[in-house]
């Protein structure tokens, strides 16, 4: 294996010049039609993306979208990472937190949400959907970065006569917090899809209800220019909490 | 070693009403937070009075599955084969992908900073995206599972690949090995316990998606009947189509758990 | 001087300042269950006492049970046969009064605390005011002054082991348990650190149990050096090391020293005793 500055470097093109080959045979299948009428040349989309016109429409959609995102992932980690401490701190509540999680990750989305908007109302529906899926997310991470204990460690707090609580604040919950970073990551594309999904059982505003519109209405460069929205969203998230994740792991793991 | 000294069966007690009772605690302390949510959703129709359309009581749903069995299996049966397609072409798609990527250092310096960028698209966008192009019916169904479950498989067999035993790759170099031996008697194995997570994390989702899929398109499978039943306000058979859903993406969950399973025992 | 070699039948005598056996074993047996069907004894049979100040280290093969008789004095394993008190309580009591220090084989310092901060962690446990001047003081002892505010990670292997030795020293313990602690060392600073052990030792004679395989290490640091058989284990050989303390580096040098080596390794490996000289 070679590593080091040069082959960086030589990454970092080859991979720059992977995306650009993407974006243009994308251009190239839009422009000869070699995909069919549903598939839009890139400029065509970026054009739409750039109507001073439209602006208005999707800083909406955006606002309302992110804000969802942001509160459904912030509740579904909270009660992830509780329902985990539950079964963690009482054992005996273990296998019934994890098969209740697993259960609930198991029923489909779509079929919660006629629920969820009888509970919760068409506003905040995709903000329950966001949270149950990252909810799933963060359990599994929490509960499986808490187990996740260096034998010797454990050992090193018997022998010191380490109490419950102390065992779990000074060495499992550190333990954990790389595991627990890492499932916030992988929670921002399982965050956008609730949202989205959410939005499109009739939410008043949002990305995904962009898409719905733009479907219907035969507004294939509209449609696309909502998933480049929607992409954009998850990958800046998806930035942020890579940072935090590398952190952690860095500094925990 | 010692011989061993008393170890004897669990015994079967004696007493029925306490076996019964001992099963009864094991499927408590197992599903007591499903039971909790059951309870309250009852709980809540009885006392809030909604009727059935806004929201039905569990057990009405259940006794709507029992009625219309052959119409739940055959839209089940459906769901979870084109669940079963879209994840065997997309394992392979993205298993070639991973394989190219091994084999070409170009190939592969190309292809991951888009596969990485592909990793954070929320894979529902796509579905109207993917309909406009190869229509509104089951193909795009396939296409979105086998789109979800490419990632996984692509990313996971790729660092399968890679995780050869120590010194192994050097000596196959040593002993002139063809790339095409190395890959065959080398990387595939070392590759086989990583895809078999792939396959574990593309089968939880491929029901889900395909149901969703399903729910978009509105011709075929589980996710056909929800949507026909919920625009002409039958909420109990909705459910219920739920209810079999979910049965189904567990039953698929739990078959590529044991897959994994049996295949890391073989390996290791 | 002369070397006491005992048979081990009987509980033996108390080596030490004090006449209170600070760690007994009566008759202890240890079977790790396998699973339903198959068990291994790991240790049978072990009887033996430590006095209170009293240095005594664990020879024997790998796998032998040296590790489990010491984990069953930390509270970390229960005995299926016979008694162990530590401290005249059990082994558990005294963890949960956090008057035992313990080091392994691995550091087991915690990657997201400094040094300090690891050296400092038994105040921590032990819901005792951290007192900094003690923890710095320690970490001078062992060598490690200027590296406080380091991450384990930053530190060489020796240095580390070098941070788990003061930890497990902070709290003055009753009891120190030592396994293997320089096993991941190389042989000049496994030496080096054998000296400023003995040194440090000396000037705080706590009651230390040392499992070890090195024979000179063994020598070098006790008072009385226990050889045990292969699985299951039980102890075949006591001996005496009468060297004075504080002991110079230069003891390994002496004709005594090599004498005990030489009958502690004829002990370990019997089979060749045959043709040595
Ligand atoms: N948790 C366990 N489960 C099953 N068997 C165990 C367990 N711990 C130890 N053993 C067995 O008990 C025996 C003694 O192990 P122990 O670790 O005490 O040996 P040791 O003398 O410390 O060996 P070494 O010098 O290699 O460290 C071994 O045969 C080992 O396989
Ligand atoms: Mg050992």
């Amino acid at each position: 294996m070679n590593s080091g500055d040069g082959s960086m470097a030589k990454n970092l093109l080859t991979g720059a010049v992977g995306v650009i080959l993407f974006l243009v045979l994308w251009q190239v299948i839009g422009a000869y039609r070699l995909a069919g009428m549903g598939w839009p040349t890139l400029t065509s989309v970026l054009d739409v993306l750039a109507t001073p016109s439209r602006f208005g429409t999707f800083q909406r959609a955006v606002t309302a979208t992110v804000r969802s995102v942001l509160l459904g992932y912030v509740a579904g980690f909270v009660m992830g990472f509780g329902f985990a401490l539950l079964g963690h701190l009482w054992p005996r509540l273990k296998v019934g937190t994890d098969q209740t999680t697993a259960v609930i990750h198991a029923i489909p989305a779509i079929a919660l949400a006629p629920l969820l908007i009888v509970f919760f109302g068409l506003a905040a529906t995709p903000i329950a959907i966001c949270a149950l899926n990252v909810f799933f997310l963060v359990y599994n991470a929490t509960s499986s970065g808490l187990l996740s204990v260096n034998n010797t460690h454990g050992d090193l707090f018997t022998a010191y006569g380490a109490n419950r609580y102390d065992r779990f604040r000074w060495l499992e919950l550190p333990a954990a917090l790389p595991s627990i970073a890492a499932g916030l990551k992988l929670a921002v594309p399982a965050a956008l899809i609730g949202t989205i999904l959410g939005e499109w059982f009739g939410a008043p505003q949002g990305v995904g209800l962009l898409m719905v519109a733009a479907m219907q209405n035969f507004q294939i460069p509209m449609l696309w220019s909502a998933v480049l929205l929607s992409v954009a969203i998850s990958l800046s998230m998806m930035a942020l909490t890579s940072l935090i994740e590398h952190y952690v792991s860095h500094r925990f793991g | 070693m010692e011989p061993e000294q008393g170890v004897t069966a669990e015994p079967i007690d004696a007493n029925p009403l306490r076996w019964l009772y001992s099963i009864f605690a094991r499927f408590v302390a197992r599903f007591w937070g499903v039971i909790i949510i059951l309870g309250a959703w009852q709980a809540w129709v009885l006392i809030s009075g909604y009727n059935a359309i806004v929201l039905p009581p569990p057990l009405s749903v259940l006794h709507q599955v029992a009625t219309n069995l052959g119409l739940f299996a055959f839209a089940g049966l459906q769901t979870l084969a084109v669940a079963i397609i879209g994840t065997v072409i997309g394992m392979l798609l993205g298993s070639v992908a991973a394989i190219l990527a091994w084999y070409s250092r170009l190939f592969s310096g190309l292809l991951t900073p888009l596969a990485l960028i592909f990793t954070a698209v929320p894979a529902v966008a796509l579905v109207p995206v993917i309909a406009r192009l190869l229509g509104y019916d089951i193909r795009t169904v396939i296409a979105i599972v086998a789109v979800i479950s490419f990632f996984p498989s692509f990313v996971f067999t790729g660092s399968g690949l890679r995780a050869l035993p120590p010194g192994s790759a050097d000596l196959f170099r040593v002993n002139g090995a063809s790339t095409w031996m190395q890959l065959r008697y080398l990387a595939l194995p070392a590759a086989v316990p990583h895809w078999m997570v792939a396959l574990r994390l593309g089968a939880a989702s491929a029901v889900l998606s395909a149901i969703i899929a399903e729910f978009a398109m509105g011709t075929s499978g589980l996710g056909s009947v929800f949507s026909e039943a919920r625009d002409s306000f039958d909420m109990t058979r909705a459910l219920g189509a739920s209810l079999v859903a979910t049965i189904i993406s567990v039953i698929g969950f739990l078959l590529a758990i044991s897959a994994e399973r049996i295949v890391r025992d073989r390996w290791d | 001087m002369s070397v006491a070699s005992i048979q081990p039948t009987a509980p033996e005598p108390i080596i030490g300042t004090a006449g209170i056996p600070a760690i007994n074993l009566d008759r202890v047996g240890k079977n790790f269950r396998l699973d339903a069907r198959r068990e291994v004894k790991a240790v049978s049979d072990v009887s033996m006492n430590v006095g209170k100040g009293a240095f005594v280290a664990i020879l024997g093969p790998s796998g032998c049970g040296k590790s489990t008789i010491l984990r069953m004095i930390a509270s970390l394993d229960e005995p299926t046969k016979g008694t162990l008190s530590v401290l005249g309580t059990t082994p558990a009591d005294c963890a949960a009064n956090h008057r035992m220090g313990i080091a392994f084989q691995d550091h087991a310092l915690l990657p997201w605390l400094t040094i300090f901060d690891n050296v400092a962690l038994p105040y921590r446990l032990a819901h005792l005011k951290a007192d900094p001047g003690r923890v710095a003081q320690l970490i001078d002892l062992v060598g490690l002054a200027g590296f406080e505010k380091a991450r384990p990670k930053q530190l060489s292997g020796g240095m580390r082991q070098r941070a788990a030795i003061a930890r497990a020293l902070l709290l003055n313990p009753d009891v120190l348990l030592l396994d293997e602690p320089f096993g991941a060392l190389d042989a000049v600073t496994r030496r080096q650190m054998n000296v400023e052990l003995q040194r440090i030792w000396s000037e705080q004679r706590t009651t230390t149990l040392l499992v070890t395989h090195s024979v000179d290490e063994a020598v070098f640091l006790a008072d009385r050096v226990i050889v045990m058989s292969g699985r299951p284990g039980h102890i075949i050989r006591e001996v005496a090391i009468p060297f004075e303390r504080p002991r110079h580096p230069d003891v390994m040098r002496t004709v005594e020293f090599h004498h005990l080596v030489n009958e502690l390794t004829e002990a370990l490996h019997p089979t060749e005793g045959t043709g040595a000289p």
